[in-house]
């Protein structure tokens, strides 16, 4: 456990010194996060509310997934174990006596953790000063967005590390990756906070079940009330599959040496 | 001799893809899968001692690499027993790893935007080093390395020689009794190759370390490797000491003369003259034949001599004679 949050630290210093990096992400994602929400309003009309969300919720949800992005990687652009396989530095991490797959997402918790502080509160706060938003009512949907907040990497890593598996099988896996992390960003709600394109269970405990319990919001999708709490369930089941695979990938390398 | 190190019909066989040319290849290329099958590693046999310093070479593509991924766990091979330190290296990697040290010349194990401490400090967390011990090898590393000026500096911002200092402390800091080392002094410049080479002849020397080291430079290997293990298309073709592969292999001993005054003759028995300038010449002689002495006896006896040196085969020659000229493929 010392070693995990060592490692964790370690990608948390990781990620902090990439300062330009770091704030030329902020401010795309405070451009774009901005421009949705006025395409959004601009789709209101003057409506007050469509499918369950107002105005204000709108726009919150626009902040919140726009926040999201790089705490869940939701673009797909963190290739680390693809780029590790390819370049054969995968190699050097199996000759370091500890097991892989907590090492990798320890070092991916920790960059997260600095995207989820520096991104993401800025952008809720800069949102917060442009913007009307809707802040969570009471303590309990604070801790259930948290909660939910915190299932939702653990989904995300597991879905990301099993795509980025790929790359030992493949000559180049970064096609499949680009297809996986645009399906997903579809289905994940991250476009629009509508139904019909959150209909995939792993996806909508991506950004949308989290974005969901900041609003408040009574579950719009028409799925029983023991859904949200399939999260840690899904999660667990993705999860299991990307240590599977993890082992299988290891095992097909050492018999390769590709 | 008990083995630390125990490979018997070593055999590692890649699947590589084959490739069809023309218009026709190219759809065939799209519909099916065919591979050949290249045994990169072909049924090589040997054991080493603990504290020996062996140099593994061979022409590229012979199979050192292949080898050398078996031996640390990394591959699993097609055929074949390996025993290191008592372990089967690719049964139970996160045990086995922990007692071997290894560097790759072109590849670094430390994290590459850390400072260089804090790699450090992060290894003392994976091989769980006790504190104190932690502390004894880091000072007597910073001192035999001279990793102070850059101890506190990015990875990434090393150069090439600093970086090679680093990993090789890295690789050593928990005292592993086996270090296998993979060009370790490629792209190095003189100075940074000696101090490479000084440390590790001091690592294998005062901590009684087994050195594994595959190399291109054959200096590394004159100047450090008791025993020579050549392999070429997966083959063990010699194993033995290098002064016996120079006597076996490494062709003629020349003695250059400068004599006092111009000579028209100037052939002695048992030498060959390979060339001549002015009042310079060059014999070559077969150590088996004639010794140094004999030979400088007989020209002393014939002509006034102002100056003289023997030169010994190199290595380097003898090396690229053994592989061009496939003298140990019978």
């Amino acid at each position: 456990m010392r070693l995990f949050w060592e490692l964790c630290k370690i990608s948390f210093q990781r990620q902090l010194a990439y300062r330009a990096s770091n704030l030329a992400g902020l401010v795309t994602n405070l451009f774009f996060g901005v421009l949705r929400a006025a395409i959004l309003l601009a789709l209101y009309d003057n409506r007050e509310v469509i499918a369950g969300l107002t105005q204000r919720d709108a726009v919150t949800y626009t902040g919140l997934t726009q926040a999201m992005i790089a705490y869940l990687h939701l673009f797909g652009v963190n290739n680390g174990l693809m780029n590790a396989v390819y370049s054969g530095e995968v190699a050097t991490d199996l000759l370091k006596p500890m097991n892989l797959f907590p090492f990798w997402l320890a070092k991916e918790f920790g960059g997260s953790v600095v995207n989820l502080l520096l991104r993401g509160t800025t952008i809720m706060a800069a949102y917060a000063l442009v913007f009307p938003i809707t802040l969570p009512d009471n303590p309990l949907q604070g801790v259930a967005f948290a909660v939910s907040l915190l299932l939702a990497w653990q989904v995300s890593f597991a879905f990301r590390f099993l795509v980025n598996l790929s790359a030992f099988w493949v000559l180049n896996a970064q096609g499949i990756g680009r297809l996986a992390f645009t399906v997903s960003w579809f289905l994940c709600g991250f476009l629009f906070p509508l139904r019909f394109f959150t209909f995939v269970v792993p996806a909508i405990f991506l950004n949308y079940a989290p974005a969901l319990y900041f609003l408040g919001q009574p579950d719009p999708l028409g799925l029983p009330a023991f859904a949200p709490f399939l999260a840690p369930f899904v999660g667990a089941g993705i999860f299991l599959a990307a240590m599977r695979f993890w082992q299988y990938g290891i095992r097909h390398y050492q018999s390769t040496g590709s | 001799m008990n083995p630390i190190i125990s490979v018997r019909g070593l055999e590692k066989r890649l699947r590589v893809g084959k490739h069809h040319r023309g218009k026709l290849g190219l759809l065939r290329n799209l519909v099916t899968r065919e591979y050949n099958v290249i045994p990169a590693v072909d049924g090589i046999s040997f054991d080493v001692g603990a504290g020996e310093l062996v140099g593994y070479l061979g022409p590229n593509g012979a199979g050192k690499s292949t080898t050398l991924k078996i031996l640390t766990g990394l591959l699993v091979p097609t055929a074949g027993e390996v025993r290191v330190n008592g372990q089967v290296p690719w049964k139970e990697r996160v045990s086995y790893v922990a007692t071997i040290g290894a560097v790759f010349g072109q590849r670094t194990t430390l994290w590459w935007d850390l400072p260089v401490i804090e790699s450090l400090d992060l290894l003392q967390h994976i091989y769980r080093i006790p504190p104190d011990r932690f502390r004894r090898n880091l000072d007597r590393f910073r001192e035999l390395l001279e990793l102070d000026p850059f101890l506190h500096t990015p990875v990434r911002s090393l150069s090439l020689g600093q970086r090679m200092r680093a990993d090789l402390c890295a690789a050593l800091m928990h005292d592993p009794p086996l270090l296998f080392l993979d060009e370790p002094t490629i792209g190095l410049d003189v100075v940074a190759k000696e101090r490479i080479r000084s440390f590790i002849r001091r690592v294998n020397e005062e901590r009684g370390t087994t050195v594994i080291l595959t190399t291109h430079d054959l200096s590394d290997v004159e100047k450090l490797c008791g025993r020579v293990i050549i392999i070429d298309h997966g083959k063990l073709l010699y194993d033995g000491g290098l002064p016996d592969l120079q006597r076996r292999f490494g062709g003629k001993r020349e003695l250059v003369v400068d004599f006092a005054e111009e000579y028209q003759e100037i052939v002695v028995e048992g030498a060959e003259v390979l060339g001549r300038e002015g009042l310079r010449a060059t014999y070559g002689f077969e150590r088996d034949r004639l010794s140094a002495s004999d030979l400088i006896g007989r020209l002393s006896a014939k002509y006034r001599i102002l100056d003289l040196s023997v030169r010994e085969p190199d290595v380097e020659d003898t090396i690229r004679r053994i592989y061009k000229e496939r003298l140990l493929d019978a």
